[in-house]
């Protein structure tokens, strides 16, 4: 009898105990994908985004169009109201790209244009969390603010002039190189970020448009646009 | 389960709780390592892109 009951309590403690243990595991996650991923993804952006600064350095003043080299980034994208520094950009938007600390921009399902284009639209992924964020704060770009593409040898200062804070993932379109959701009908030189919402999820997309404003040379210094100042 | 590894860990107590600590050590590196990158893409939490897929 003490024998059974003492067999049906060692049960119930193992089952106990394989319960904390799935919670500390399941709380492990979270600190792994909201801190470790950061810092390794951060770690290997910064790398990238060094490497990136050390060939536009020492291609010369007179080098080749760096901006097109799409090998290890193509430059840096600045935004002001998210606060989160430099973000590089590379080619793609698969998580083997993504999951390095940077933006990437879209092959598929339609294809990007790239910020020196005639006119098009420049559409940029990135992850809202984990794998350094860097899209984290999307929800604070309102219509008005600074968006600026930084390549090799040129500024390019877009104003954000919609958002759109939910749709779908099937909803490919904004991407267009006309985006008529965002209430536009003519070619122009338009800028979207996609990332997901709401934070910690991914059911939904964030989107925001912006269109170019302006160009600025790179100087000797690389003195930044007023917008970054 | 706990219970019955730390009755059959060896040493004294000290020794004991040194190597427990080693273990969870171990195993939270397994799975910072390889579990959680593995089963990361398999979770619905950070799909990004508008793919339609």
């Amino acid at each position: 009898m003490a024998r059974a009951r003492n067999r049906i309590a060692g049960i119930i403690s193992l089952f106990g105990e394989l319960l904390i243990t799935a919670g500390l595991v399941l709380g492990l996650f979270v600190v792994y994908s909201l801190w470790w991923t950061n810092v390794l993804a951060d770690r290997a952006a910064d790398k990238d985004g060094a490497q990136v600064r050390d060939r536009w350095a020492t291609d010369g003043a007179a080098g080749a169009p760096g901006a097109l080299d799409t090998k290890d980034g193509i430059g840096f994208l600045h935004v002001p109201a998210m606060d989160n520094g430099e973000v590089l950009v590379k080619r793609g938007t698969g998580t083997d790209v993504l999951n390095h600390g940077v933006a990437g921009y879209y092959t598929d399902p339609v294809k990007s244009a790239l910020p020196q284009d005639k006119q098009g639209n420049f559409t940029l992924a990135a992850h809202r969390d984990g794998h350094g964020a860097k899209f984290h704060n999307i929800h604070k770009l309102k219509t008005g603010d600074a968006i600026v593409f930084e390549t090799k040898d040129t500024w390019y200062v877009y104003k954000v002039y919609k958002t759109l804070p939910e749709t779908t993932k099937y909803n490919v379109d904004v991407l267009q190189p006309v985006p008529k959701e965002s209430g536009k009908t003519k070619p122009g030189r338009y800028i979207t970020l996609t990332t997901c919402t709401p934070m910690y999820t991914s059911d939904y997309r964030y989107i925001v448009w912006g269109e170019l404003e302006r160009t600025e040379k790179v100087d000797h210094d690389r003195t930044p646009p007023a917008e970054l100042r | 389960m706990y219970g019955w590894i730390w009755r059959h860990l060896p040493g004294n107590a000290w020794v004991r709780a040194l190597i427990s600590i080693v273990l969870v050590l171990a195993i939270v590196y397994v799975l910072f390592q390889y579990v959680f990158p593995w089963a990361e893409p398999l979770l619905p939490f950070n799909d990004v892109t508008v793919d339609g897929q």
